[in-house]
């Protein structure tokens, strides 16, 4: 059996942005099995641009899974934010796991926004000032979430685990973003938790001059699915459910 | 001008991003870089007022010089087929 997850990041709307997305939105049940959003749905995490988000997405006949991303935690009102998108009916996880049923099977999805802080030899330290080893503890914190949701789906009989993060968790699928701002756009430390937890597919955002496709240094599949890399309202992946 | 930092092309550039990520836009990745004098614009934006808000900005921080906008709204039809993985 086939699991279809239809995946999109960076939407970015405002309310010049409204209906733009809703027409392909609503094509889905031919083509997924469920929407993934990987963060940055709004510009600046504002409540109104919140509520056009849900205006997109409000009684999609498939399910909606969400991270938040930077842009929505702009405005620091990102359990606002939620709360809005939970009443429209999305599902918004921050180090958090849900299972999905669809036809070809359960599927797992772990999310968390994560952060920054680059590669592998690249990378910045849990060192010196106090916002500088704050910064990496974020990411940490958000990394290790990822890799307790990712365990908890191994207890749950999925036929395929999804991590869905907005910050990426190589740097394959950066390619095309200047290398010296890698570190503010993911972080190995997501790849890890993906690698050593276990998933099928990981899905993230946040890079918009970035590339496609990718792969962790343990063989799981990473997908850039920021709608100016991807060029179009979402792209489906198909997942042997088996 | 007095100050040669305002008239510094690389400064204004940098001033023209501050404002992209600080004001109306949010950063939404448009990258600004000089070439051949002159200074070239490229990214993808969610909606048509975006690009217009994007090429308003540039003007007034880059009065005087030639700007070339690649600037392009995203995409939303539905794609076509599926990755199989």
């Amino acid at each position: 059996m086939t699991i279809r997850v239809a995946a999109v990041g960076d939407i970015h709307m405002g309310p010049d942005s409204e209906g733009l997305l809703r027409p392909a939105f609503e094509t889905l049940p031919d083509c997924a099995d469920v929407l993934l959003l990987a963060g940055d749905l709004t510009r600046h995490g504002t409540p109104q641009e919140a509520r056009v988000v849900c205006r997109e997405v409000r009684d999609l006949p498939v399910p909606v899974v969400a991270v938040l991303g930077n842009h929505d935690h702009h405005d620091e009102r990102p359990e606002e934010v939620t709360a809005i998108l939970r009443d429209a009916g999305v599902t918004v996880l921050e180090g958090e796991a849900e299972v999905v049923e669809c036809a070809g099977g359960r599927v797992g999805i772990a999310g968390t926004k994560g952060f920054g802080g680059g590669f592998v030899g690249r990378s910045a330290g849990e060192f010196g000032e106090p916002v500088m080893k704050e910064f990496v503890r974020t990411t940490r914190r958000s990394a290790d979430s990822l890799h307790a949701a990712l365990k908890q789906l191994d207890e749950e009989d999925c036929a395929a685990r999804v991590a869905l993060t907005h910050f990426s968790p190589v740097a394959d699928t950066l390619a095309g973003e200047p290398p010296e701002i890698h570190p503010f756009l993911g972080s190995y430390l997501l790849a890890e938790a993906i690698d050593t937890a276990g998933a099928d597919l990981a899905v993230h955002g946040h890079a918009h001059l970035g590339t496609e496709h990718g792969m962790t240094a343990g063989g799981v599949r990473v997908r850039n699915v920021a709608q100016p890399v991807i060029r179009r309202a979402f792209n489906v992946y198909r997942l042997d459910g088996d | 001008m007095s100050d040669p930092g305002v008239q510094n092309v690389e400064y204004r550039v940098a001033h023209l991003q501050d404002r992209l990520a600080a004001e109306e836009l949010g950063e939404l990745g448009v990258r600004a870089e000089v070439r051949a004098g002159a200074v070239a614009l490229t990214g993808t934006v969610p909606s048509a007022q975006c690009r217009e808000t994007v090429l308003r900005l540039a003007r007034e921080e880059l009065a005087g010089l030639t700007v070339h906008a690649d600037v392009v709204v995203a995409q939303t039809t539905r794609p076509d087929h599926a990755e199989e993985l």
